[in-house]
C-alpha cells in the first residue's frame, strides 16, 4: 500500500514538480498551496509524512503554525520543513517546534527522497522489536541505525536525520577525522562550512543537555571532526 | 595653523587699545605743553613791558663788541693761554674779505679792562710805532671813543715784547687814557697784542684796525659800542623775575646782557625715587623733541634757536634737557621791540619735572591695563578656541570612528544636541552616517535577499530538471539537461555564496568564545592546507610554544581558510604561500603571503569591503568570486577586536591580521 505524502507549498510549479517526483517513486502524494487547504484536508485525515514550506502566501511563518498545530494532532507524525530560509533562526525555530528534518530548497530531489524513506524506515523500526546487528555501542553511546536513535547513558538524544546521519559517519570510524566534504555527503545536504559547523554546535548541544560532561566530538581545525575513541 | 593659533592672533588686535592709548596721552602731553608754553609766553611778555616801565635802557642795535668777565687773574704777557676759556666768543675785526685776519677778545675785572688781539700776517714788516715809517708797516689802529672824545693809538713793535703805543693826535685829556702799552709777541703765522686799560679810563665803544704792508688798504677808524654784562641791569631783571624762573636778557647779537633768578630744582625726592624704566618709557615715547643747544647760564652769548627767533621779532619757546636730565626746562624768547626794531630779547626758563611723572603714570598704568586687557582677552579667545577645537575634534573622531565602523549607525555622534553651527554640523553629520548606514545596510543585505529571492526560483529550474531526468528523451537531449543542470548547479553555488556573509554574521553573533590554542589551530589549518596547495611551496613560521587566545577557533579557521583560497587563487603553479604566526603584545599576529601579482594601490584599503573582488572578471573559475571571502575575513576579525589588511611585498602580497580576542562576557550569575 502506497504511503500518503502530503506536500503544503505555496508556489505551484515547485508543488507539481515535488508531487510528480513523489509519486513517480511511487507515494500517494497530495499537494496543498495555502494553510488554511491543508488544516481542512488533515482535519478530515492525517498523511503519514507532512512536507511544510514555511512561508504560505500571505502567511510568512503560516508553515511554523502548520507544524504546530499537526504536532498537537500527533506526535509521530513525521514532518519536514522545505524552504527557501536558511538562517539558523528558521532552522532552530522549525526544530523546536518539533519537526524531524529541515531542508532548504536547494536540496535535489533525490536528496529529499533519501530523507523521506530515512523517515519512514524509522516509523517502521520503531514499531518492530529491536533487532540486534544494527547497534552501535560505543561508550555510554547506542546507535540504533534502523530506527535512527541514538541513546546516551540511556537517555534518548533527539536528533534529526541529517543530525543523526553526521553522528552516525563519525561514529562508524571514531577517531578517523571525517572532513566536511565527508560530513555533507553522508547527510545528503549541501550546505557550505558555516552551516556544517552550526549542525556540529546543535548536535553538541544536544548531547550536552543530557549529559554537561559531553566532549566527544573532537573538532580537528583545517581537516574536520572526530568521534573521540 | 590651529583654531587656537588664529584666535590668539586675533586676540593681538588689543594690542590697537595701547596704541590709541598711547596717542591720546601724547596728545594730552602735547595740550599741556602748550599751556605751559603760553603762560611762560605771557610771562616774559609782561617781563619784558615790566623792563620797559621800569625804564631800563634798551641795549643797543647792530654790531658790538663783548666785553666779558674776566676768567681768572688776566696777566698782559701777549700770550692767549689766560683767554682760552673766552676764545670761542672771540670777534673778527678784519676787512671785508677776510674778516678772520683780525680776532678781538675783551674782557674785565674790578680794576682793568683787557685787550687781546690776534693777527693773521705771515709777512711782516718790522717797525717800532714811534717809526716814521710805521704808518706803512704792520700795524694795528685803537680807536677809543667816550663820550664825543675819540682817540686814536697806533700799535706797532719791531719785536716781540713789552710795547708803547703811539698816541695820535691831541692827548691832554684823561677821560680816556694818554698812554696805551702792551706786550706784542708773535711766531711765523702771524702776531698778537695784549694790552690793559684802566677801569676808570673805560671807553664806551672801541674800534680796532690792522694794516698789512703786504697788502695796503685803508684800515676802518669805525668803532663799535661796548657791551658787557651789566649789575644794575641784573639787579633790576632780579626785582622782577618769578620765583623759581631764570630770566636773561640778550642784545640782538646774542650776547647776555643782564640775567637773574634761578630755575626751580626738580624735587630731588621724586627724582630719585623715579625707576630708570619710567625715565626710559618717557623718552622714547613721550618727551618733546629736545633742544641740545648749550644753555648754561654762565654763557656770555646764547646760540639757539628760539634766541634768534626772538631776535628776528618772533616769540619762540623750546625744551631743554633738564641739567639732572630727568626734568625738562622750557625757554620762552620773546622780543624786546623800541620803535619796531628788535633791540633784544628776554628768554625766561622755567624747569618743568611734573609733566613726566604725570604722563609717565597714565602711560603706565594705561599699558599695565592693556596689557591685563590683552591677557584676559587672549585668555578668554584661547579657552574659547579650545574648547570649540575640542568639541571639533570631538565631532572629528566620532565622525571617523563611525566610519571606520562600517557606517553603522550606532556610534552616537556627540554635539547633536548642541544648539550652535557646530550642532547643526553634527546632526548633519549624523543624518549623513544614518543614511550611510543605511545604504551600507542595504548593500550588506542586498546579497543575501536577493539570495533569498532566487531560492525558489532555483528550486522550479531543479526540480524540474530531476523531473526531466525521468521523462523518456532523446539521448542528444540529455545533454542539454546535462547542462541545464550544471548551470543550475552554478547558480546554486552563486545564491550560496551570496548568502554566506549574512550566514557568517549570524554565526558570528551566535558563537560563544572559548579559550583555546590559537597555535594548534594554525598548526592544524596548515597540515590540512599542503595537500590543497601543491604544487605551490607552502612556508609555515608557526611558534612551538602554545598561545592562548579567547574566541572562536571555528571562525578564526575559517578566515584562515579564506585567505589561504584567496592566496591559492593568486599564488602562480610554481610560487610559493607563507603562513607566519607571530605572539603581539596584546594579541596574535598572523600573515598569510603569496607571490602573486601586487595589488592595484587603490584596492588595497577597499579589498576586505563587501562585494569587491581583484580577481580578473574574464578568468572563470569553477567557484564564483563575489567578493565575499575577505569581508567574511574582515567579519571574523573585527569579532575578535582586532584588524586586517593587505599589502605588497617586493614579490608578492601579504595578507595580516590582528587578532585580540573576543571580550570575555560576564559568567552567567556571577
Amino acid at each position: 500500500m502506497a504511503r500518503h505524502i502530503a506536500i503544503v507549498e505555496d508556489e505551484p510549479s515547485i508543488r507539481a514538480n515535488y508531487v510528480e517526483a513523489l509519486t513517480r517513486i511511487g507515494y500517494q502524494v497530495q499537494g496543498y498551496g495555502s494553510r488554511p487547504d491543508a488544516s481542512r484536508a488533515f482535519a478530515l485525515r492525517l498523511p503519514e509524512l507532512v512536507i511544510i514550506d514555511v512561508g504560505l502566501g500571505d502567511e510568512p511563518e503560516g508553515g511554523f503554525d502548520l507544524c504546530r498545530e499537526l504536532r498537537g494532532k500527533s506526535a509521530a507524525l513525521p514532518i519536514i520543513f522545505l524552504t527557501a530560509r536558511d538562517s539558523d533562526f528558521d532552522i532552530i525555530s522549525g526544530l523546536r517546534l518539533g519537526a524531524d528534518d529541515y531542508l532548504t530548497k536547494d536540496v535535489s530531489l533525490h536528496h529529499l527522497a533519501a530523507r523521506i524513506s530515512a523517515l519512514f524506515r524509522r516509523m517502521d523500526a520503531l514499531a518492530k522489536p529491536m533487532s540486534k546487528e544494527t547497534v552501535v555501542e560505543h561508550g555510554p553511546l547506542k546507535l540504533e541505525a534502523e530506527r535512527m536513535r541514538i541513546t546516551w547513558n540511556g537517555a534518548e538524544v533527539p536528533l534529526t536525520v541529517t543530525e543523526f546521519w553526521m553522528v552516525h559517519t563519525m561514529v562508524r570510524f571514531p577517531g578517523h577525522v571525517k572532513n566536511r566534504d565527508q560530513l555533507m555527503r553522508e547527510a545528503q545536504v549541501v550546505v557550505d562550512d558555516a552551516t556544517i559547523t552550526s549542525h556540529i554546535k546543535r548536535i553538541r548541544k544536544k548531547f550536552i543537555a543530557i549529559d554537561p560532561a559531553f566532549d566527544a566530538i573532537e573538532t580537528v581545525h583545517g581537516a574536520g571532526y572526530r568521534w573521540k575513541p | 595653523m590651529s583654531l587656537r593659533f588664529k584666535l590668539l592672533l586675533i586676540a593681538l588686535s588689543t594690542l590697537a587699545l595701547p596704541l590709541a592709548g598711547w596717542l591720546f596721552v601724547r596728545q594730552m602731553e602735547q595740550l599741556l605743553r602748550q599751556g605751559q608754553e603760553q603762560t611762560l609766553i605771557a610771562t616774559a611778555n609782561a617781563l619784558a613791558q615790566s623792563l620797559d616801565v621800569l625804564g631800563v635802557p634798551q641795549p643797543p642795535t647792530g654790531s658790538a663788541l663783548y666785553v666779558h668777565r674776566a676768567p681768572g687773574r688776566m696777566v698782559v704777557d701777549g700770550y692767549g693761554d689766560d683767554w682760552k676759556l673766552l676764545a670761542p666768543f672771540a670777534q673778527k675785526l678784519g676787512p671785508a674779505s677776510d674778516p678772520g685776519k683780525l680776532t678781538l677778545q675783551l674782557c674785565d675785572d674790578d680794576a682793568w679792562v683787557y685787550l687781546y688781539a690776534s693777527v693773521r700776517d705771515a709777512t711782516r714788516d718790522r717797525v717800532d710805532a714811534n717809526d716814521p715809517r710805521a704808518s706803512n708797516a704792520d700795524h694795528l689802529t685803537l680807536t677809543l671813543q667816550r663820550g664825543d672824545l675819540i682817540r686814536r693809538y697806533l700799535i706797532a713793535s719791531a719785536a716781540p715784547g713789552h710795547f708803547d703805543a703811539l698816541t695820535l693826535g691831541d692827548a691832554s685829556d684823561n677821560a680816556l687814557p694818554t698812554i696805551v702799552e702792551g706786550v706784542w709777541q708773535e711766531d711765523g703765522s702771524g702776531y698778537r697784542v695784549e694790552l690793559q686799560l684802566p677801569r676808570a679810563q673805560m671807553p664806551d665803544r672801541l674800534g680796532l684796525g690792522v694794516f698789512d704792508s703786504a697788502a695796503p688798504a685803508p684800515d676802518s677808524s669805525d668803532t663799535l659800542p661796548l657791551l658787557h654784562e651789566s649789575k644794575t641791569l641784573s639787579a633790576q631783571l632780579a626785582r622782577i623775575v618769578p620765583d623759581g624762573m631764570r630770566v636773561r636778557l640778550v642784545s640782538d647779537e646774542g650776547w647776555v646782557l643782564g640775567a637773574a633768578g634761578r630755575l626751580a630744582d626738580a624735587s630731588p625726592a621724586t627724582a630719585a625715587k623715579r625707576r630708570w624704566i619710567e625715565g626710559f618709557v618717557y623718552r622714547s615715547l613721550i618727551a618733546p623733541q629736545v633742544s641740545r643747544a648749550n644753555f648754561a647760564p654762565s654763557l656770555p652769548k646764547l646760540d639757539a634757536t628760539e634766541v634768534w627767533q626772538a631776535l628776528s621779532g618772533i616769540t619762540a619757546t623750546a625744551w631743554h634737557a633738564g641739567v639732572d636730565g630727568d626734568n625738562v626746562v622750557l625757554a620762552a624768547a620773546v622780543p624786546l621791540k623800541a620803535n619796531a626794531e628788535v633791540h633784544g630779547a628776554l628768554l625766561l626758563e622755567r624747569t618743568s619735572a611734573t609733566l613726566p611723572l604725570l604722563t609717565n603714570r597714565a602711560l603706565l598704568s594705561l599699558g599695565g591695563a592693556s596689557l591685563l586687557a590683552l591677557i584676559i582677552a587672549g585668555g578668554i579667545l584661547f579657552a574659547f578656541a579650545s574648547v570649540l577645537s575640542l568639541r571639533i575634534r570631538r565631532l572629528r573622531n566620532a565622525a571617523e570612528h563611525a566610519l571606520r565602523a562600517g557606517g553603522r549607525g550606532d556610534v552616537p555622534l556627540p554635539l547633536t544636541n548642541a544648539r550652535d553651527e557646530l550642532g547643526d554640523l553634527a546632526r548633519s553629520f549624523s543624518r549623513l552616517l544614518e543614511e550611510s548606514a543605511a545604504y551600507t545596510d542595504y548593500l550588506r543585505t542586498l546579497a543575501s535577499k536577493l539570495s533569498h529571492e532566487l531560492h525558489t526560483p532555483l528550486a522550479i529550474v531543479k526540480s524540474s530538471l530531476d523531473n526531466l531526468d525521468h521523462q523518456a528523451m532523446p539521448a542528444d537531449a540529455r545533454t542539454y539537461v546535462a547542462r541545464a543542470r550544471d548551470g543550475a548547479e552554478r547558480l546554486g553555488a552563486i545564491v550560496r555564496a551570496m548568502s554566506q556573509a549574512s550566514r557568517m554574521e549570524r554565526a558570528i553573533a551566535a558563537a560563544e568564545p572559548e579559550d583555546f590554542d590559537l597555535a594548534a589551530v594554525v598548526r592544524g589549518c596548515v597540515d590540512s592546507y599542503r595537500p590543497l596547495i601543491a604544487p605551490r611551496r607552502l612556508d609555515a613560521d608557526l611558534p612551538y610554544e602554545p598561545m592562548p587566545m579567547h574566541g572562536a577557533p571555528e571562525l578564526i579557521a575559517q578566515a584562515l581558510d579564506k585567505l589561504v583560497d584567496n592566496a591559492r587563487g593568486f599564488a602562480p603553479e610554481d610560487g610559493w604561500i607563507r603562513i607566519a604566526l607571530n605572539a603581539t603584545p596584546d594579541g596574535a599576529h598572523i600573515a598569510v603571503a603569496n607571490s602573486g601579482p601586487p595589488l592595484p594601490p587603490a584596492m588595497q584599503d577597499r579589498l576586505f569591503d563587501s562585494l569587491v573582488s581583484v580577481r580578473d572578471a574574464g578568468a572563470r573559475g569553477d567557484t564564483p568570486h563575489l567578493g565575499f571571502g575577505l569581508f567574511v575575513v574582515r567579519l571574523i576579525v573585527q569579532a575578535h577586536r582586532g584588524s586586517a589588511s593587505a599589502h605588497n611585498l617586493s614579490d608578492g602580497v601579504e595578507f595580516t591580521l590582528e587578532l585580540r580576542g573576543m571580550p570575555r562576557r560576564p559568567l552567567a550569575g556571577a
